[in-house]
């Protein structure tokens, strides 16, 4: 920074003030996050979790989200993007989870069917009998 | 003065960009509106309690986020994860149900099995009861049966023994088996020639045959008269008549029923044996008494 005479100053330096400010302001308007190493270890942890057979067969979408979303957090970390990474690493750690839920969640839903049905047919089976 | 002007517009600007602050946000009221169905749910409320608190949460983070007016990418993301939770929250609670209902159906199912199992049970052990019933019936009436078979046998037997009874007391007699019966021949010796009178002589053999009727009663007995072609053959019939008569009273005086003594007059007919000798006379000058085979009558013969 230049040296400025004293007597014309004051507005000068006022300026730089607020350029500075304003530098300042923008630079917190854009990503000065620190690398979200511990959440995207969180998060590729929850994903790889997540990725299981089960979970394949039964919530196939709701992981591909999930994959995809932790995919795009690594980008985001390659691109030094760190806030959006950390927000897309959080977003992929409960997609995984909803992945998982949502596949238990059809497990119980097949067996509850099948023992409904079972129960079906062994209702029948007594009333046959019952008729004979 | 320009210059700061300029700066202070910039600054404002930037500011502006930076909150960005319009009425609603879009992803927000998504949220917002997946969390209140979510809450409205009962099967949600009830199953998924605090993942519906954390749900909860998230959306006042988010709501924070955007009343404070931070950026757009700050409160979709936070949006976006409320509704994320309300789908925790939703899953975790169809999970829930639907184990409930697995759970339920097979307690149901265990229930209704064993409903069965008691039933079958029931009705094997109404059917071996009734088996052992039958069972029961059937021995008893085995058991009558045999004891009939057995009365029937004694009875049987006691006949027989009766029978071979009376055969064996005829023995002594002068007693012929016939197709009419037993037949006892009394000969010409208890009678005077030409009598009816019995002879004391003959009271043994009377008595003998009496105690034979008393042995065995259920026996009757036609007294028949006979005799030889000496004379006429009207004197012979009446006298014939006359002698069996005699035995007959001979015999109710011992004691015999006269129901069960009839008497038959034969004169000289069915001789017994030759008339032309007098040994064969004397075989026909004779009274016989004919033992019906049961109690039936003999005349009918």
């Amino acid at each position: 920074m230049k040296i400025l005479p004293l007597n014309s100053s004051t507005a000068t330096v006022r300026s730089l003030v607020l350029a500075s400010m304003l530098a300042v302001v923008l630079s917190g308007c854009a990503s000065t996050a620190p690398e979200p190493t511990a959440r995207m270890a969180v998060a590729e942890a929850a994903v790889q979790r997540a990725n299981n057979t089960t979970t394949n067969e039964n919530a196939p979408s709701e992981l591909l989200i999930a994959t995809t979303k932790l995919a795009s957090a690594r980008q985001a970390v390659i691109n030094k993007d760190f806030e959006r990474a950390e927000q897309l690493a959080e977003q992929a750690q409960l997609d995984a989870r909803v992945a998982e839920l949502h596949a238990q969640s059809e497990i119980s839903r097949k067996a509850a069917l099948e023992t409904q049905d079972a129960a079906r047919v062994l209702r029948e089976e007594i009333d046959r009998k019952t008729v004979r | 003065m320009n210059t700061r002007l300029i700066s202070l517009a910039a600054l404002v600007a930037t500011l502006t960009a930076c909150s960005s602050v319009p009425d609603r946000n879009a992803e927000l009221d998504k949220a917002q509106g997946r969390f209140n169905m979510a809450d409205r749910d009962p099967q949600v409320f009830t199953l998924a309690a605090p993942e519906l608190k954390q749900a909860k949460e998230s959306l006042a983070l988010a709501q924070q986020a955007f009343s404070a007016g931070d950026k757009l990418t700050t409160v979709n993301h936070l949006a976006y994860l409320a509704s994320q939770r309300v789908t925790i929250a939703q899953e975790t609670a169809s999970s829930r149900a639907a184990q409930a209902i697995t759970a339920g159906a097979g307690a149901e199912r265990d229930q209704m099995r064993l409903a069965m199992r008691t039933n079958e049970a029931d009705m094997a052990k109404r059917q071996l009861a009734l088996s052992e019933q039958r069972n029961a019936q059937k021995t008893s009436e085995l058991a009558q049966a045999d004891a009939t078979a057995l009365r029937d046998q004694t009875r049987l037997q006691m006949k027989d023994a009766r029978l071979n009874d009376l055969e064996a007391q005829l023995k002594e007699m002068n007693v012929k088996k016939t197709e009419r019966g037993i037949v006892v021949t009394l000969g010409d010796v208890l009678f005077d020639s030409g009598k009816a009178q019995l002879m004391p002589d003959g009271s043994e053999n009377m008595a003998k045959l009496a105690g034979i009727f008393r042995n065995n009663p259920q026996h009757t007995a036609s007294i028949e008269g006979y005799t030889d072609n000496v004379g006429g053959a009207n004197a012979n019939y009446d006298l014939s008549s006359l002698r069996a008569k005699a035995v007959m009273n001979a015999l109710i005086s011992l004691g015999v029923s006269p129901q069960r003594l009839s008497t038959r007059a034969h004169g000289e007919e069915n001789p017994a044996s030759s008339n032309s000798t007098s040994a064969g006379r004397q075989m026909n000058r004779r009274v016989e008494i004919v033992f019906a085979p049961h109690s039936g009558d003999l005349s009918a013969k």
